[in-house]
């Protein structure tokens, strides 16, 4: 495990290296999940301009509402974990876009070290950062500028269990992406998959009550996202939902498990370009 | 004409053919696409449950609907990545190749395209806007489309893609000065949903929103969509399908003088 670390920030390293010498790419992708964030983020502006809550309502009842900075809550939420997955795993979209396609595979066979762990090392993906930090500076901003009557809801301690959940909901992401990209050892290309399974990640950035009874419980169960975000936030937000943290982890460890089991099947079946 | 689309037939074939190889990728590429209207769906559902008005900005919630969807077709009606394919071949050298042939360098490319986009309306172009038209039919209790707006509104869709291409076949020739064109292709991507209107209608944005509607990238997705609503009347309809017309020129003429003076500079090492 632990040459497993070291072999980590070793990878990490070098990935830095690599970067210094494209500054300018780095940065120019930087800049663009900014302004993406930013347009979203104005679009939500807009939005709420228009209505003073966002409300679920059932037989035009209003039976839960969120305000702006809730939703902002949520949304920022939702990116911490995505971000952080995103920055140190990123790889094993370019397993199922063309490194098995390619034959490319190989390589990552003939070394001696688990196959999957060096695919998830091998690139790190600084651009996330933007990623992150948009997601804790809107946790933040929204928290600070709350009105009173939401902020007092607030119990700080809530966050402590959320945090140590967290490393499950980051694992969520990973094991949806290491299991989507290990189709391609059987159909060479599969990142169109991992591509849509990530999609359902944009419905776990709002209040997952507005979905149908269909959606929310692929958010919850199949793809669960939204155990990544909209049930953490509102459990520091109102104590609502505890039972998402004991089931994050569940569902955390079985997705792990699955995935585990189609990546050695399909690495036993991978057969090289042959070129 | 009859020689020009004798000459680049087998390039829609061959971009027909490669969609056809690619097509189970291509669906859950669209599947995942379409989940992004569902989320919107929802949202502004919830949105307008909301709201005491029954409609905002001027929008009601079938209006809305109808937005998102068909804002999400003729985006894909649309799109064209030229850009990567130009910027792949100046960076590669195999450009070179496609010089010395006597054929037009942009209109490979172009026709290429539209081969792979005759098998992509098939399976896009239906299913939405039936989906579109039941859903307001359901919610209207009338039959609400109406056949010369949907001609207009292909028409419109016509001129928005050629506007689309030449876009991005100039920016495919920044990778002259740029190496990796992933990066700006982000930024590029942003701002041309956001100022396209793919991101929130124009209307929502007031003065702001009205501006944008004289740039070329309103016409990019914005006038279509607005024609296909019916929220345009005639002489509305005339200006901005001319203002389309008119970007489409200056575009067109735009990367045939980039193209000319690039080539000039273009260095090619091996091959």
């Amino acid at each position: 495990m632990m040459r497993y670390f070291r072999m980590h920030k070793v990878f990490i390293k070098q990935d830095l290296k690599k970067l210094m010498e494209y500054k300018v790419d780095f940065l120019l992708g930087a800049v663009g999940f900014l302004l993406e964030q930013a347009v979203q983020l104005l679009c939500l502006g807009i939005i709420f301009s228009a209505i003073p809550a966002l409300c679920y309502t059932e037989n035009g009842v209003v039976v839960d509402s969120w305000s702006f900075h809730e939703v902002l809550f949520i949304y920022g939420f939702s990116l911490i974990p995505k971000g952080i997955d995103h920055l140190f795993f990123d790889n094993l979209w370019s397993l199922g876009y063309w490194i098995v396609d390619k034959g490319d595979f190989d390589k990552y066979l003939t070394r001696p070290i688990n196959s999957w762990f060096y695919v998830l090392c091998e690139k790190f993906c600084v651009d996330a950062l933007g990623e992150f930090i948009i997601g804790v500076a809107l946790v933040i901003y929204s928290t600070l500028s709350m009105p009173e009557n939401i902020a007092s809801g607030i119990l700080w301690w809530r966050v402590l269990p959320v945090i140590a959940v967290m490393p499950f909901a980051i694992m969520i992401f990973t094991s949806v992406k290491t299991a989507t990209a290990a189709i391609s050892f059987w159909t060479k290309r599969s990142g169109h998959i991992t591509h849509m399974c990530y999609m359902t990640n944009d419905f776990a950035k709002y209040p997952a009550k507005i979905y149908n009874a269909f959606i929310k419980s692929v958010i919850t169960y199949i793809i669960p996202f939204a155990l990544t975000a909209y049930y953490p936030a509102i459990f520091i937000l109102r104590g609502e939902a505890p039972w998402s943290l004991p089931v994050t982890v569940l569902v955390s460890v079985l997705l792990f498990i699955i995935s585990q089991f189609i990546w050695h099947k399909g690495v036993s079946s991978y057969e090289s370009a042959g070129s | 004409m009859k020689r020009l689309f004798r000459i680049y037939k087998p390039f829609t074939r061959a971009g027909l053919l490669e969609m056809v190889a690619y097509r189970v990728n291509f669906m859950f590429f669209l599947l995942g696409e379409i989940m992004r209207c569902f989320v919107m769906f929802f949202v502004w559902k919830a949105v307008f449950d909301s709201s005491a008005e029954s409609s905002i900005f001027g929008f009601t919630y079938d209006n809305m609907v109808v937005y998102i969807f068909i804002t999400f077709l003729s985006g894909y009606i649309t799109y064209s990545d030229g850009s990567y394919a130009v910027g792949k071949e100046i960076l590669d050298g195999s450009i070179a190749m496609r010089m010395i042939k006597p054929v037009d360098f942009d209109m490979c490319f172009l026709f290429q395209e539209l081969g792979g986009k005759i098998l992509q309306l098939l399976i896009v172009f239906l299913p939405i806007t039936v989906g579109v038209e039941a859903f307001r039919w359901i919610s209207n209790g009338a039959f609400m489309l109406n056949v010369p707006m949907l001609l207009l509104f292909v028409l419109s869709l016509l001129l928005a893609y050629g506007i689309n291409f030449f876009f991005n076949v100039i920016y495919g020739f920044l990778a002259f000065y740029l190496k990796n064109l992933w990066g700006t292709g982000i930024i590029k991507e942003v701002i041309v949903n956001f100022l396209s209107g793919a991101t929130v209608p124009l209307a929502f944005m007031g003065a702001f929103g009205q501006v944008l509607g004289y740039l070329p990238f309103a016409s990019l997705s914005y006038t279509p969509v607005m024609i296909y609503m019916g929220m345009y009347d005639v002489p509305q309809i005339v200006f901005y399908m001319s203002l389309q017309l008119l970007w489409l020129v200056i575009f067109a003429v735009a990367s045939k003088l980039i193209l000319r003076s690039a080539m000039k500079r273009l260095v090619v090492h091996g091959g």
